[in-house]
């Protein structure tokens, strides 16, 4: 149930987002209601993980860390995908559309990243005794951030120009080829991994996955918001700096 | 004029004004002396522990150095305008790419070559158990930097803060190199056999960034 609902959310806001891309000043009202249903997941999400979610035995009050944690990791790879995707499509189109997409879709990624990146040693300096080791999941989430805020700076250093926008998805397609390399390689050098594996999937009682779906699902939707909010920003920008027609300057 | 030919014309042009000048050689070869030297000042004197850590120092050593020289790699052309010629060149673009990634390629074995020769002298690595392996890390390793190198070269080229934008944007993608090569680097030095898995990610990766260089590298020069 709660996989199914994550599922559906992902797609919905997935479809409202290449829909709402293609025309952004007139569907932009639309991305009220999605901000609506985020103002009405998050306060149930933050009321789960208070009230629903059980104590853990060992772990106490500490353990809650991981509903923002876990949940963050949908948005983003959703981000990132979506960063690649629309870079893909503006190198066969130029349809500066795509490039809105990639843009936006690689900002809200790394924000959702850096806060996974940031709350998990929180989390793991009283669990294991370090702010950070230097294992697989925790290498590799490190080396995407990495690729992504390197994705932002090209941008920003060409800022505007037609050829910063080729280079990001160019940089943005080489950053999504390393990633399994960079898994295999963290893998090899490090050997054993100490991060919990995947605690969706089993062993976490009923109401603790619960509570982590609805993060996630209020997360994907918060995504979807920000995105949205993003490519108003990308358009009014370029249209900003467009040269307009029709005027003797 | 076929796109071999181009690609051999770019890489002997590269080749010759390297030779010539000896500015970009001859920097990264001080640059690798310096930080070699440095090392040893603060390398541990038991042979063992220094032994474990040559694969990744080597390595760490050769990714700046190349850096130096990757950084310079479309200087003569965006200097002398002439990259625009270059994009009129009749054929696929990608061959331009091999030509400047192949000139980079015999550039960075050279590099490695010192500054293997370098870790000789200064921290007694020996070489002979595993010439092998350690010479198949090294190819791998020059055309993975080589390849990657060049490709990113060309994303900085006229954006601000160049010199701090490669290195951000290698580092990270150029991580694998870094892990395959040591780890080869230290069964070769240790005189054991490497696990054919990494050779194989290593020959993929190395791959894998040449095509994306062949195939994106028409959209570099479009712009």
């Amino acid at each position: 149930m709660v996989a199914t609902a994550v599922m559906v959310s992902v797609l919905a806001v997935l479809a409202w987002l290449l829909w709402l891309s293609r025309d952004v000043p007139a569907r932009a009202p639309s991305s009220r209601s999605v901000g609506a249903a985020a103002l009405v997941l998050v306060p149930l999400w933050l009321a789960l993980v208070v009230f629903y979610a059980p104590l853990e035995v060992t772990q106490g009050v500490l353990q809650k860390i991981f509903y923002v944690h876990i949940p963050a990791i949908i948005p983003t790879y959703f981000g990132f995908t979506l960063s690649a995707l629309g870079g893909a499509m503006f190198l066969r189109t130029r349809d500066d559309r795509w490039d809105h997409l990639a843009l936006a879709g690689a900002e809200v990624g790394v924000v959702f990243c850096s806060l996974m990146l940031l709350v998990g040693p929180i989390w793991a300096k009283p669990a294991w005794g370090h702010w950070w080791v230097w294992d697989l999941r925790l290498t590799t989430t490190l080396m995407l951030w990495f690729i992504y805020v390197a994705y932002l700076f090209l941008r920003s250093f060409a800022f505007g120009s037609d050829t910063a926008k080729t280079f990001a998805a160019v940089y943005g397609i080489a950053g999504l080829a390393a990633i399994p390399f960079v898994y295999f390689a963290v893998d090899l050098a490090q050997g054993s991994t100490m991060h919990p594996s995947d605690p969706s999937r089993e062993g976490l009682p009923a109401e603790m996955g619960r509570t982590v779906g609805a993060g996630m699902v209020a997360f994907v939707w918060i995504f979807g918001w920000l995105v949205a909010k993003r490519l108003e920003l990308a358009f009014l920008q370029a249209r900003a700096l467009a040269p307009r027609a029709g005027e003797g300057v | 004029m076929s796109g071999a030919a181009v690609a051999g014309a770019v890489l002997r042009k590269d080749l010759r004004l390297d030779l010539r000048s000896r500015d970009r050689l001859g920097h990264m070869a001080v640059f690798a002396l310096l930080v070699v030297a440095l090392l040893s000042v603060f390398a541990p004197s038991a042979r063992a522990e220094r032994l474990a850590w040559t694969p990744a120092l080597l390595w760490v050593v050769l990714l700046f150095t190349s850096l130096l020289g990757l950084a310079r790699s479309f200087q003569s052309e965006t200097e002398e305008g002439a990259i625009a010629l270059l994009v009129q060149a009749p054929v696929d673009r990608g061959w331009v790419f091999l030509g400047k990634a192949g000139a980079a390629f015999l550039a960075l074995v050279g590099v490695e070559l010192w500054t293997a020769a370098l870790f000789t002298v200064f921290l007694d690595v020996d070489w002979s158990p595993g010439l092998a392996t350690c010479a198949g890390a090294g190819l791998l390793g020059a055309a993975g930097l080589a390849a990657v190198g060049t490709l990113l070269s060309a994303l900085s080229i006229g954006a601000r803060f160049r010199e701090f934008l490669l290195p951000v944007l290698l580092f990270p993608v150029a991580l694998p190199i870094l892990v395959f090569a040591s780890k080869l680097t230290a069964a070769g030095l240790g005189g054991g056999e490497a696990r054919p898995q990494i050779w194989l990610a290593f020959a993929l990766y190395d791959w894998v960034f040449g095509l994306i260089g062949y195939f994106v590298f028409d959209y570099v020069l479009e712009d």
